[in-house]
């Protein structure tokens, strides 16, 4: 079994990706297959003469491998767990089960393939020219489109995987570890250098692992071991294969992607040896299986040890089509002719080697029409070319199963433009070539338009001079630019339409010749319209194999350079990446109180408000949630009746500290607190510079020079961070310190808190006249150094108790031991809502938004007129000179059957939208629904009437109610 | 189940829940109660590679102002000279420069540093503050050869030793949590301490211990941690 | 991702920043007309060219300002506030001479 694997594949040295001693077995279109341990799914189907991969995107045209190198989508198959995976890129694997993708029918049999027969009807732009009318047109037809051109299926029974990230910092990242960036990598690796050498492939030495560089064909094998073996020896230089550098991003910052970890690598420099992708010559059935990129040919040789192919023509305009011709008789394959597109080659010792071994070379020839047999290339027919893209009337036939592309080469240029570089066009050298580089970064070899192996390596030691230079690790002499070769290997025009078409110009997307000069026909003359009208460039792979030939065509068709038609902008990724990748271990912080346990303990259900997990309320004992209603009015009315404990750990805290401590508040929120006194609290409304309520709190004056402010939980960071950058403008003599975290906080509230509170707080005197509503002292409970502060929130007796945080649990537990005999239930946020709402007190965030201001809310009291200056001061003065647009009232409503109104319904007058919903529930206290809305400002009076359009569109009837709705006069809470 | 329990003090770590679920064996000096092992015989060398411990309970204090710098520098302290670095005392607490105007004063490993509450009882200075840090952050220490590598995970600032240098300081953002990251070997081990918001603390000890399963880390008691020195 | 030079921290991501807005002085609360504190408070240059912008180092709440160039998003420079802000600012009431209440 073993023996017919290995005698599918050419002798060792051949082969050097694949480990004939692993047999690994897999499926194609649930035919069973064999390959080797480091075979791509391509290779190992190629090995057991299975060229034909896919089905073509528009007309269901058979493809096959076409750059070997994942660089094109006619390798796309279908994983179990993964769509549009790169056969040519992905390893096979045990029991791998892979299916191709874009048929209908069976593979070898694709009934879609009659979509070709109708591509006269298909134009470029079609969909935007046959589903633009009628209006609805497109809605219809989409669905049939969208499955017609579908390419993989997704899975979404999948199982999640783990997917992370990981930071690396280095000096300088050589990206491509081709001869040049090997050089590059070693050059740059001086004493102190840290370097890191990325490739996408599974081995080092890039075109040195299967391109031919002399006639005798050793020096690229030779060049490699003595590089790799330096880069081995060389500790500053950390090599990363199998990874893809994905993109570009501002500083240096570039994602390698290998495996299923996301490296987030930092450079100081970076130098690209991208190298370059051979282009495609374009001519009829220029997509047949064994039609292929002359470095696939090389690839599948010198990789995997495959034979290409048994009988090979090889179109070539430049001579490195001559080195491929040798390898091809190395490896056994019968070459029938290099056919040359050039009048006149320029020999060179590996042309002048193909000669002596009798390769048969047609100069002035072009491929004119590919044929084919069974969804494979059977022969082509060349023809002397006349002119530039127009051949003689006949040719001949060349019967061949393969046929190898060596016109030419378009620079990886996706990395270098994404940095800010820019591709321009050498009509000398008929090249996209690259220009500005951007700073910190350099491009050695290929990449930059370098064919000489040793051109490519003094670049690459001159890009790593300048590199660490610009580190100040060296002060080295810079090299003199390297010249380019006078000799290029693009040639201008290896493009031959034919009245039949189907020469393709971008196989993702089966545009042809026609389509694009049609698009030019149609109006669209720059390159970005073009893409944008045909979509050439815009399928899987980017354009790597379509730039450069639409390019030429729109210009010729229009009568322009190459430059002139302008380039598309290359963004990222340069890659396909999977979305976990992006997704894989985010962090998503999550903050508890120390108090936490104690409310899973108590039943209760938490949610999450901000960062915060928060008790919204206790469940019944056995945790079911069905009679939330229920429990949430227990909680208001022992509040009401006895009394009750609510976590406010979340609250904001700052410390306001030093002998400016009250003009800063002053100036910082609307009240005046120059005169608060020592021991009180005041509430604190904060403005921004446009008037509108941002935030609020109590300041609790502790000392002369030492407020301690508290702030709104989803706010605090923002208040903090604003008190900050006003106090770098004034520079008053303060200190502000954001103790959020440092304090866990309960509020004890209801009737009998005083009660409860005075079995463990000795060490101040309790009592009403000593300690009265709104006042603020230190102490300890229950051992626990504390602050305390006489507050209203709820309309009880109450007090919020600070802590330090680490204490937050033990003050919890000696709360609710003490209050047992008085009942004490803790209670949630939503029992909170309820009853701050009962007492009139609004939510920043919820009863106000991005407009409102203090006196819409009726906090016209809360604002002091009286201070030279506070933030928000001057734009209310304006505000208070113009007519008051709205106004937030309390309302019931009386009908105890109709639906209850909830936040944001609408208020009607007639069909008129005057007003919204902004709080509203059913108080337990007051037995009937009860809400703040903004209103009108001739609905303001109390007794005033209005329309809420309720859940279901039912109008409700509401009546406004002068606030609060709970014990106005404020027995309760000053008791 | 240890003998001693975290409610047995009012100072309870954030992470007690997560320290009884991992079966710890605590100690106890007075109020101060810390996890002294999770009950493995190898923690010692476990924190030679990768461990993680809690000291959130552990006394520290902190100053900031003006005249901070000055009036530390009356109190008997061998004051670090720049921003984000710190010296240790001879006392074994740790002073930390976060800026110009703040110092962040941490207590030795058996909570015993005399500086601490020094501070906490001396006047100060006008134009001097104190900070609740011991209470408004949550302190964790992470040790040994992998500890840097680990970090990579999820802290954008490169902490290896040849870059971040024992003593410095980085305040930044770890697993997206605003923390201060101090390197403070103990003997030749690496150890960073890490202070987070203390309200974050379970999430940053999950964050960790996921980060930290690649090179086989664990959590380890503060035993583990003192015999390294 | 872009690095950020904190004045205190060093260069970071500039996901560890906050940014604050673009500094410009705010006018005399008190004597400047409608039109033009309303220009202040709404209105901005949103200029193409060097601009000076606030931005707060997260982690150790540090605002420092950036002088930055919003049409190649380069940084030139970052510098602490007190390099403006460098003595005490106060105000002077419009009518009221008794000053703050």
């Amino acid at each position: 079994m073993k023996g017919q694997q290995i005698q599918k594949r050419l002798p060792l040295p051949y082969g050097s990706l694949i480990d004939r001693n692993t047999e690994v077995s897999f499926s194609f279109e649930r035919k069973s297959y064999q390959g080797f341990a480091g075979d791509s799914i391509a290779s190992a189907l190629a090995a057991n003469q299975q060229w034909l991969l896919s089905r073509s995107f528009k007309y269901h045209r058979p493809r096959g491998a076409l750059t070997m190198a994942g660089q094109d989508a006619n390798t796309m198959v279908q994983l179990p767990s993964n769509p549009n995976a790169l056969a040519d890129r992905e390893l096979i694997s045990d029991n791998l089960a892979i299916m191709a993708q874009n048929y209908s029918g069976s593979l070898n049999n694709d009934r879609g393939a009659v979509m070709g027969l109708f591509s006269r009807f298909l134009p470029v732009g079609f969909y935007y020219k046959a589903f633009f009318k009628p209006r609805g047109m497109w809605e219809k037809w989409a669905p049939i489109i969208r499955k017609k051109a579908g390419l993989g299926v997704i899975n979404q029974q999948l199982e999640p995987q783990y997917y992370d990230k990981q930071y690396r910092f280095f000096d300088v990242v050589v990206v491509g570890a081709g001869p040049a960036g090997m050089q590059a990598a070693l050059s740059a690796a001086v004493e102190g250098c840290e370097v890191l050498l990325v490739d996408e492939n599974p081995i080092l030495g890039g075109s040195l692992n299967y391109a031919r560089f002399d006639a005798e064909g050793i020096r690229g094998q030779q060049l490699r071991e003595k590089l790799i073996q330096k880069i081995e020896a060389n500790s500053n230089i950390t090599s990363m294969t199998d990874a893809v550098c994905n993109a570009w991003f501002a500083d240096n910052w570039l994602p390698i992607i290998r495996g299923k970890r996301l490296y987030k690598v930092r450079a100081k420099q970076t130098i690209l040896c991208t190298g370059a992708l051979e282009q495609q010559a374009v001519f009829r059935n220029n997509d047949l299986p064994g039609v292929m990129m002359s470095s696939a040919a090389q690839r599948l040789i010198h990789l995997y040890g495959i034979r290409p192919g048994n009988a090979a023509v090889i179109v070539t305009g430049n001579n490195d089509g001559y080195a491929n011709a040798l390898d091809l008789l190395d490896a056994g394959v019968d070459v029938k002719a290099i056919v040359d597109l050039r009048e006149q080659p320029k020999p060179d010792a590996i042309v002048f080697a193909a000669a002596a071994r009798g390769i048969p070379v047609k100069t002035g020839y072009a491929v004119y029409e590919a044929q084919k047999s069974r969804n494979h290339l059977s022969a082509v027919e060349i023809r002397k070319v006349v002119s530039q893209g127009i051949c003689a009337d006949r040719g001949e036939v060349i019967p061949c199963d393969l046929l190898c592309m060596a016109v030419g080469y378009t620079p990886t240029y996706q990395l270098v433009c994404q940095a800010g570089g820019q591709l321009s066009y050498d009509d000398n050298s008929a090249m996209f070539t690259l220009i500005n580089c951007p700073d910190a970064m350099q491009v050695a070899g290929s990449v930059n338009s370098h064919w000489n192996l040793d051109a490519c390596l003094a670049e690459a030691s001159r890009a790593a001079i300048i590199a660490t230079n610009a580190l100040g690790l060296t002060s080295t002499a810079i090299p003199e630019e390297i010249a380019k070769e006078p000799v290029s290997p693009n040639h201008p025009w290896p493009i031959f339409a034919h009245p039949s078409g189907k020469e393709f110009v971008d196989y993702d997307e089966d545009l042809t010749i026609a389509d694009i000069i049609n698009a030019t026909r149609d109006g669209y003359e720059h390159i970005q319209l073009v893409k944008r009208y045909s979509t050439c460039g815009m399928g899987p792979s980017q354009g790597r194999h379509s730039a450069l030939a639409a390019a030429r065509l729109v210009a010729a068709a229009t009568n322009r350079t190459v430059a002139q038609t302008g380039v598309t902008t290359a963004r990222p990724p340069f890659a396909p990446e999977h979305l976990g990748h992006s997704a894989g271990r985010s962090f998503y912080p999550a903050r508890r109180s120390n108090m936490h346990y104690r409310h899973l303990e108590a039943g209760a259900q938490m949610l999450q408000a901000g960062a915060w997990y928060r008790p919204a309320f206790y469940g019944a004992a056995d945790g079911t949630v069905d009679n939330s209603e229920t429990c949430i009015n227990n909680e208001v009315n022992n509040v009401r009746n006895n009394v009750g404990l609510v976590d406010v750990s979340t609250l904001g805290g700052i410390e306001v500290r030093g002998p400016d401590a009250g003009e800063f508040l002053n100036r910082f929120y609307t009240f005046g607190f120059v005169k608060q006194p020592v021991g009180k609290a005041r509430y604190a409304l904060l403005t921004n510079e446009a008037g509108v309520v941002i935030d609020d709190g109590v300041a609790c004056r502790f000392s002369d020079e030492h407020y301690y402010v508290t702030a709104t939980t989803g706010g605090v960071d923002r208040v903090y961070q604003n008190m900050l950058k006003w106090n770098a403008q004034w520079r008053l003599d303060i200190d502000i310190a954001n103790v959020t975290s440092a304090y866990c906080g309960v509020n004890i509230a209801g009737p009998k808190a005083r009660e409860v509170l005075a079995k463990l707080c000795t060490d101040v005197d309790l009592s009403p006249s000593a300690f009265p509503y709104m006042g603020v002292r230190e102490g300890t409970v229950a051992g626990i150094p504390a602050r305390l502060i006489r507050v209203g929130f709820v309309g009880e007796l109450g007090y919020e108790i600070h802590v330090p945080q680490h204490c937050g649990e033990a003050l919890w537990d000696a709360l609710m031991d003490a209050g047992q005999e008085q009942g004490i239930k803790p209670f949630g946020i939503e029992a909170q809502r309820i009853l701050r709402l009962e007492k009139g007190h609004i939510i920043i965030g919820q009863d106000t938004d991005a407009m409102s201001n203090p006196m819409e809310v009726q906090m016209g009291w809360a604002v002091s007129r009286k201070k030279p200056f506070f933030v928000g001061g001057r734009t209310l003065t304006e505000l208070e000179n113009k007519p008051q647009l709205r106004s937030l009232v309390g309302f019931v409503v009386n009908d105890l059957n109709a639906p209850i109104p909830k936040e944001s319904h609408l208020i009607l007058d007639g069909e008129q939208m005057t007003g919204r919903v902004t709080s509203c529930n059913y108080s337990p206290t007051l037995q009937k629904p009860i809400g703040l809305a903004y209103v009108t400002p001739e609905n303001t009076p109390a007794g005033s009437t209005f329309i809420i359009k309720s859940s279901g569109g039912v109008r409700v009837t509401a009546e406004v109610v002068k606030l609060p709705f709970y014990d106005p006069d404020t027995l309760r809470q000053e008791l | 189940m240890s003998s001693i329990m975290p409610t047995e003090v009012p100072r309870r770590s954030q992470l007690s829940r997560r320290h009884i679920e991992l079966g710890a064996e605590f100690e106890r000096s007075g109020y101060l109660l810390l996890v002294k092992d999770y009950g493995s015989q190898t923690e010692a060398t476990q924190a030679q590679i990768l461990g993680l411990v809690d000291l959130s309970t552990l006394p520290r204090t902190g100053f900031k102002g003006a005249g901070a710098p000055d009036w530390a520098a009356t109190q008997a302290l061998n004051l670090p000279q720049q921003p984000n670095t710190c010296t240790v005392q001879t006392d074994g607490s740790l002073v930390a420069k976060l800026s110009h105007q703040e110092l962040l004063i941490l207590s030795d490993l058996n909570g015993k540093s005399a500086s601490i509450e020094r501070l906490n009882n001396t006047p100060v200075d006008p134009q001097t503050y104190s900070l609740p840090r011991a209470d408004s952050h949550c302190w964790l220490a992470i040790t040994g050869s992998q500890a840097a590598e680990m970090f990579s995970k999820i802290c954008a600032v490169d902490l290896r030793s040849h870059k971040f240098a024992n003593g410095e300081i980085a305040q930044t953002s770890v697993a997206k949590a605003n923390s201060i990251v101090i390197r403070n070997d103990q003997g030749s081990t690496h150890c960073f301490y890490i202070l987070t918001d203390v309200s974050s603390a379970e999430f940053l000890w999950d964050c960790l211990l996921d980060a930290m399963v690649e090179y086989d880390g664990r959590p380890v008691g503060v035993a583990a941690l003192r015999a390294l020195v | 991702m872009k690095l950020l030079t904190c004045p205190l921290n060093g260069p970071r991501n500039i996901s560890e920043f906050t940014y604050g807005g673009e500094y410009h002085p705010m006018p005399d609360p008190v004597h400047t007309d409608s039109r033009q504190w309303a220009e202040h408070v709404f209105f901005h240059d949103n200029a193409a060219g060097v601009v000076t912008e606030w931005w707060c180092h997260n982690a150790s709440s540090f605002w420092f300002l950036a002088e930055r160039n919003t049409i190649s998003d380069e940084v030139i420079r970052t510098f602490e506030a007190s390099e403006i802000f460098n003595q005490r600012i106060d105000f002077i009431a419009a009518s009221t001479p008794e000053g703050s209440s």
